[in-house]
């Protein structure tokens, strides 16, 4: 279904195959996937397991295990940070689509009736978004399962939540990104900051008095005596 | 895209294993109203909770006068930073009289004397409902008051002054990430070691929960305040990027 919208003379097309409007690049065309806003529809133990699919790491440093895989995500804060995320965006396709993404047929007559819902689709995609309701919004965590990458996935999860971000008034929308992510995101309409801020993370290590984060000991400043 | 919602008529297609994913998928309660009951900063008073089953056990049985308690779940415990209030720094002007300089976080914030202080530091005028909503959903907000008293008065005289002069807040998600925004110091308090205390409470605060990733966007003239506390500029090519909407 394709809603065909016309801003300022130029028509923009809102549906799966969605052409590039800037590059000629051929891009594979978006494959039939469910996109949901909702945070029942999230299974933390299949989100887990898509982070250890896309080697995506929710500490900013990570642990590396000797095989070169990321450590795997603690289910319990991955449910709260699910809670506290003010938006949270997954994105379903069909089991058969994972694993053979380049097929037409997707299976017999018997599993193509199946109508795609949370339920009966795999979690290929996932994207949140944590603010506080009024002014900024920062994203994290966007991932998409590897053999669908490149499709368009991706773009989509970032601007359903610019979207639902925009209609709360909310326009001051940062996202921190490693070097790859940042193709990724200048695509989406991502840029360095206007006022020239720059972005500084807390990287203190100590020897006593530490939180481990991922591969980092955090210290944890003393109690100042007045 | 498919954005139908699944009538009941589909519901016999779906094959038997699909309806035993359903009983593993953990169950949030789709009326849980994102972003609003985070960060509020309600006093921590334990509620009677009466159980479903429990209520309905004790209707069911007569003259039964026990009250069914259930006690707030230990998850909650841990989620709100506790509201604290002490006394930072106490001197004693020329004239005699005394100032103590109170740090609170967790206590409500007047968003007249924020906007007044927003002005003072030279920052741009914010809508006020927007001002009063970030900070009710801001996951800690701690602050900066400054209380005269003249000496041999008690402090809780109507004719002190409490003034709001520095105030810091942070966003998170609770259980990984946290951005601090909005720290701001009253100029004729700056140079005093107040904003490096406010900052260390912070991340003080946010490690005691495990949260690991604290970041923040910095001015070009505080970055050098800002690495003294223990901030890296851009770590291991972390960058960060602002949306700007091309129409």
């Amino acid at each position: 279904m394709a809603i065909v919208g016309s801003i300022h003379g130029r028509f923009i097309i809102f549906n799966n195959h969605k052409p590039s409007i800037r590059h000629r690049q051929r891009r594979k065309p978006t494959p039939p996937i469910f996109i949901s806003t909702n945070l029942s529809d999230i299974n933390p133990n299949h989100l887990r397991d898509l982070c250890s699919t896309c080697n995506h790491s929710l500490h900013r440093f990570p642990n590396i295990l000797p095989d070169g895989r990321i450590e795997p995500v603690d289910v319990d804060k991955l449910r709260i940070a699910l809670l506290h995320s003010s938006v949270v965006v997954s994105v379903f396709a069909k089991p058969e689509l994972v694993r053979l993404p380049e097929s037409n047929t997707g299976g017999d007559w018997y599993r193509r009736m199946i109508p795609l819902t949370p339920v009966t689709g795999e979690l290929v995609g996932f994207g949140r978004a944590v603010s506080d309701n009024a002014l900024t919004a920062s994203i994290y965590d966007v991932m998409v399962t590897p053999t669908l990458q490149g499709r368009g996935i991706g773009r989509m999860i970032v601007q359903r939540i610019i979207r639902l971000l925009t209609s709360k008034g909310i326009y001051d929308i940062a996202a921190l990104c490693s070097d790859q992510e940042m193709c990724f995101f200048k695509e989406c309409g991502f840029g360095d900051d206007m006022l020239g801020s720059t972005t500084m993370m807390y990287s203190k290590s100590g020897s006593d008095m530490v939180v481990s984060a991922g591969r980092k000991l955090l210290m944890v400043p003393p109690l100042r005596k007045s | 895209m498919q954005t139908s919602s699944s009538s009941p008529a589909l519901c016999a297609l779906i094959p038997v294993d699909c309806i035993f994913n359903c009983s593993n998928q953990i169950p949030y309660p789709s009326t849980f109203s994102l972003g609003l009951s985070t960060g509020s900063r309600k006093l921590k008073v334990s509620r009677l909770q009466a159980g479903f089953w429990e209520s309905i056990r004790s209707g069911l049985i007569k003259n039964n006068s026990t009250q069914v308690i259930e006690p707030p779940s230990s998850s909650q415990e841990d989620e709100e930073p506790l509201p604290e209030e002490f006394v930072l720094v106490e001197k004693t002007l020329p004239d005699g009289t005394i100032e103590q300089i109170i740090f609170s976080s967790g206590a409500e914030v007047d968003v007249y004397d924020l906007q007044a202080l927003c002005d003072k530091v030279g920052w741009p005028r914010r809508p006020l409902t927007k001002l009063a909503a970030a900070l009710r959903n801001s996951y800690m907000v701690a602050t900066l008051h400054s209380i005269k008293k003249s000496s041999g008065e008690e402090l809780t005289e109507p004719n002190n002054e409490k003034k709001l002069i520095g105030m810091a807040r942070a966003t998170s998600d609770h259980a990984f990430n946290a951005t601090i925004w909005d720290v701001l110091v009253d100029p004729s308090y700056q140079g005093q070691g107040l904003g490096k205390a406010l900052i260390e409470k912070l991340i003080r605060a946010l490690l005691q929960r495990d949260i690991g990733n604290i970041s923040l966007f910095a001015d070009s003239k505080v970055v050098e305040f800002y690495r003294n506390l223990g901030f890296e500029p851009d770590p291991e090519g972390i960058k960060g990027m602002f949306w700007y909407p091309r129409f």
